[in-house]
C-alpha cells in the first residue's frame, strides 16, 4: 500500500477512537437515569384514614416521605422520631400544597374509601396523555381538562381517547394512616 | 466595490490601507466573491420565508440569552425567577415576550417554509440534503417549542412535559425507560427541570446552529428553486444547474444575491420581527400560570402553535389514539427524509404538480381547522359553578325550577347544554333528536343504555328529586318545539 493511503487509514481510524473515547462516556452517563428504576416500594402517606369517608371521593396530597432525609447509621429510634414528625407535619401542609410532598413537585390523588376496609386510590393522571382529571360531585364522574376523557367513579373510562382505566396506587393501612406506594404506577403518573 | 456604508468608509482615503489590511488578513473578499456578489436566480417575495426563520432564531438566541443571566433551574426557584424576569427587572417582560413570540412565529413561518418546499418541489435533486436537513431543523424547533414553555415551570409547563412523558410511555418495549431518562429520576423533580434546561439552552441550540450552518452552506451551493425549473421538466441534478445557471444569468430571472435578495427576504423577516415585536406589546409578554404543581385542580392547555395536535388527540377513536402518538411523529419523520426519493418526477413548481397542491392545501385546511376546533373544545365536560340560564322568554313553573336547580348539583350541566348554553359533550337537552316520553326519560336517567357515556343516577336520586329533573328538561324542550 502507498503512504498515503496507510496514513490515512491511520488518521481516520484515530479519529473514531477520540470519537469514542470521549463520547461513549458521555453517552453512558447521559443514558443513565434509564435504568434508575425505584428498587422496592416506596410508600407515602395520604394522612389519616378517618379523613376518607365510606363511599366518598376525596382529594389528598402526597405526603413527603417519611426517611428520606435519614443519614445512614442513625439509630432505629431516631429515625422513627423523624418519621413521626414528618408524618405530623403532613396533615398542617395539606392546607398548602405546594412543597407538601417533600420532593420537587407537589401531587395529589383521589381517594374512594368504597367500604370501611377497601379503598382504592386512583392518579389525577389522565390515562391518554397524563393530564390532571378532576372529579365532578355532582355527576360522579372523573373529568379530564384535555382531550375529552371522562372517567366513572370506579376509574373505568366512559369517553374520549383514554384506552384503559384510571391508574390505582397499591395501598394500605398503616397506625390508622392511609399508605401508597408510589413504584405501584409508571414513573410519570 | 460594493455600495453602502461600510464601503463608503473604506473608500475614504485614511482608511483605504486599514481596509484593505482588514480585507487580506479576515478574508473578506472569498466571501464577497463566492456568497455575497453573486448572481442568483430571482424567487418570488415568499422566498424571504427562510431568512425570517434565520432572523427569528437569532432573536431567540439574543432574548434566551438575556433570560439564562436571571433563570434558576433549580424546581423550587425556577418560576419565580422567571416572574423576577418579567416583572422585576427592567424591560425583562420585552424580552421575555418577544421570545415567547418569536417562538409561536418561528413554528408558523416553519410550517409555511415546509409546505413551500412542498409545493416547489424544493427537496428535488440536487438539493436533497439541503432537504435532508431541513427536516432534521424542523424536528428540532418543533421539540424547542414545548421545551421552552415547560422552562416557565408553571402549571401549563409541567403538564405539557406530562403529555409528552405520556407519549413517551407508549414507545414499545422501551418506553419506561424513556421516561425515566426525560425525568431523570422515578418522578417529575429538580433533576427533569435540570435536564429540560439543558436541552433547551445548551444542546438544542448548538445543535441548531449546527444544522443550520450546514442548511445554508447547502442552500448558498445549490440555490433556490429558479423561476424556469418551475416551469419546464427537470431531470437530472447536471440538467438543473445548466438551468439556473441561465436563470442566475439573465437579466429577468436573475439578480445579485447583496444586496438586492437580501433586501427583498430581510424585508419579510423585518416585517414578522415588527408583528413579534407588535404583539408583545398588544398581548403581553407571555402569560404566566399558576406555578408548576401536580396537586391542585387545573385546566391546562397548550400552547397556541400546538393547538392542532390537542384536536387531533381529541378527535381520533381510542384504538387508534395509542398508536397515533408514537405512529405519527415517526411516521411523518420517515416520510419527510424519503420525500425526495418517492416524488422522482421532472416537475417542480405548483403547475404539474397536482397532488402536492392537495397535500398542501389539506394540510393547511387541517391545521387551521383542528385549532379552531381545539379553541371551542366540544368534547371537553367540566364541572360548572351555575345551573344553565332560563332560555329566554320563557317563565319556569316552580317543579321546573327546581330541576334547573337539580341540574346544576347533580352535574348534568357538566356535560349537557340548555338551549345552547354549556358544554357540548352531550346533547342539548332543549334540542333532543328524539323526544323521549316522561317515563322513557325518567328510566334513561336512572340507568342509561349500555355504550352511552353517562353515569346512572340510580342510587342517587330519590322519586321526588327525578321527577323535578324530568319536569325542568320537559318543559324547556316543549317550550322550545312550539
Amino acid at each position: 500500500m502507498e503512504r498515503r493511503t496507510v496514513l490515512g487509514i491511520l488518521v481516520q481510524l484515530g479519529s473514531a477512537a477520540v470519537a469514542l473515547v470521549v463520547g461513549i462516556p458521555a453517552l453512558i452517563t447521559a443514558l443513565s437515569p434509564a435504568s434508575a428504576r425505584r428498587r422496592g416500594p416506596a410508600w407515602r402517606s395520604l394522612g389519616p384514614i378517618e379523613q376518607f369517608p365510606v363511599g366518598e371521593v376525596r382529594s389528598a396530597v402526597i405526603g413527603r416521605p417519611a426517611a428520606e432525609h435519614t443519614a445512614e447509621g442513625r439509630s432505629g429510634a431516631e429515625r422513627a422520631a423523624e418519621g413521626r414528625a414528618t408524618a405530623g407535619r403532613a396533615t398542617a401542609e395539606r392546607a398548602t400544597a405546594k412543597g407538601a410532598s417533600g420532593a420537587a413537585v407537589a401531587q395529589s390523588v383521589y381517594v374512594w374509601r368504597r367500604s370501611a376496609e377497601e379503598v382504592v386510590v386512583f392518579s389525577r393522571s389522565c390515562t391518554d396523555l397524563g393530564c390532571p382529571v378532576t372529579w365532578d360531585p355532582g355527576s360522579h364522574c372523573f373529568l379530564c381538562p384535555c382531550h375529552g376523557g371522562i372517567f366513572a367513579k370506579d376509574g373505568e373510562r366512559m369517553a374520549g381517547p383514554p384506552d384503559r382505566p384510571l391508574y390505582r396506587y397499591a395501598n394500605r393501612v398503616r397506625d390508622g394512616r392511609l399508605e401508597i406506594d408510589l413504584s405501584s404506577v409508571p414513573p410519570m403518573v | 466595490m460594493a455600495s453602502g456604508p461600510i464601503a463608503w468608509l473604506a473608500r475614504r482615503s485614511r482608511l483605504k490601507s486599514a481596509w484593505h489590511w482588514v480585507r487580506d488578513r479576515f478574508q473578506l473578499r472569498e466571501i464577497w466573491q463566492h456568497v455575497l456578489d453573486r448572481r442568483v436566480a430571482k424567487g418570488s417575495w415568499y422566498f424571504g420565508d427562510g431568512a425570517t426563520l434565520f432572523l427569528l432564531f437569532i432573536v431567540l438566541v439574543v432574548t434566551g440569552a438575556a433570560m439564562t443571566l436571571s433563570y434558576s433551574s433549580a424546581s423550587d426557584e425556577a418560576y419565580d425567577s422567571v416572574r423576577q424576569i418579567t416583572y422585576g427587572q427592567p424591560l425583562g417582560w420585552f424580552v421575555r415576550g418577544l421570545h415567547y413570540w418569536s417562538a409561536g412565529l418561528m413554528v408558523v413561518m416553519l410550517f409555511f417554509h415546509l409546505f413551500r418546499q412542498i409545493l416547489l418541489g424544493g427537496y428535488k435533486s440536487p438539493r436533497e440534503g439541503s432537504w435532508l436537513f431541513g427536516v432534521f431543523l424542523f424536528f428540532g424547533v418543533m421539540i424547542m417549542s414545548l421545551l421552552g414553555y415547560i422552562l416557565r415551570w408553571d402549571e401549563r409547563g409541567i403538564y405539557a412535559l406530562r403529555v409528552a412523558l405520556n407519549i413517551f410511555y407508549r414507545v414499545p418495549w422501551i418506553g419506561e425507560e424513556l421516561v425515566l431518562l426525560v425525568q431523570g429520576g422515578p418522578e417529575i423533580g429538580s433533576e427533569t427541570l435540570s435536564r429540560i434546561y439543558a436541552v433547551h439552552v445548551i444542546i438544542g441550540p448548538l445543535l441548531l446552529t449546527s444544522l443550520i450552518a450546514y442548511h445554508l452552506y447547502l442552500v448558498v451551493r445549490h440555490s433556490i428553486t429558479s423561476p424556469t425549473e418551475r416551469e419546464r421538466p427537470v431531470e437530472t441534478a447536471s440538467e438543473q444547474r445548466a438551468v439556473y445557471e441561465r436563470d442566475a444569468l439573465s437579466k429577468e430571472r436573475g439578480e445579485i444575491f447583496y444586496p438586492d435578495t437580501v433586501a427583498k427576504s430581510g424585508l419579510m423577516g423585518a416585517i414578522f420581527l415588527a408583528l413579534g415585536i407588535g404583539l408583545t406589546f398588544a398581548l403581553g409578554g407571555g402569560r404566566l400560570y399558576p406555578e408548576a404543581n401536580l396537586a391542585e385542580p387545573s385546566y391546562p392547555m397548550e400552547e397556541w402553535w400546538w393547538s392542532w395536535f390537542s384536536a387531533l388527540a381529541a378527535l381520533l377513536p381510542p384504538w387508534l389514539a395509542s398508536y397515533f402518538y408514537v405512529g405519527f411523529p415517526l411516521l411523518l419523520f420517515v416520510v419527510l427524509i424519503l420525500l425526495p426519493f418517492i416524488d422522482r418526477g421532472p416537475h417542480r413548481g405548483m403547475r404539474n404538480r397536482p397532488i402536492a397542491v392537495v397535500l398542501v392545501s389539506a394540510c393547511v385546511i387541517a391545521l387551521l381547522g383542528l385549532s379552531s376546533l381545539r379553541i371551542r373544545s366540544a368534547w371537553t365536560a367540566w364541572p360548572q359553578p351555575t345551573p344553565p340560564p332560563v332560555p329566554e322568554g320563557m317563565v319556569l313553573p316552580p317543579e321546573a325550577e327546581q330541576g334547573r336547580q337539580l341540574f346544576a348539583r347533580y352535574g348534568c350541566n357538566s356535560c349537557h347544554a340548555i338551549d345552547g348554553h354549556g358544554p357540548g359533550v352531550g346533547p342539548d337537552l332543549a334540542d333532543l333528536r328524539e323526544t323521549l316520553s316522561y317515563a322513557e326519560m325518567r328510566s334513561y336517567i336512572l340507568q342509561p343504555p349500555p355504550g352511552v357515556a353517562m353515569p346512572p343516577y340510580e342510587d342517587r336520586l330519590s322519586e321526588e328529586e327525578l321527577d323535578r329533573l324530568v319536569d325542568f328538561v320537559m318543559v324547556v324542550q316543549t317550550a322550545r318545539q312550539q
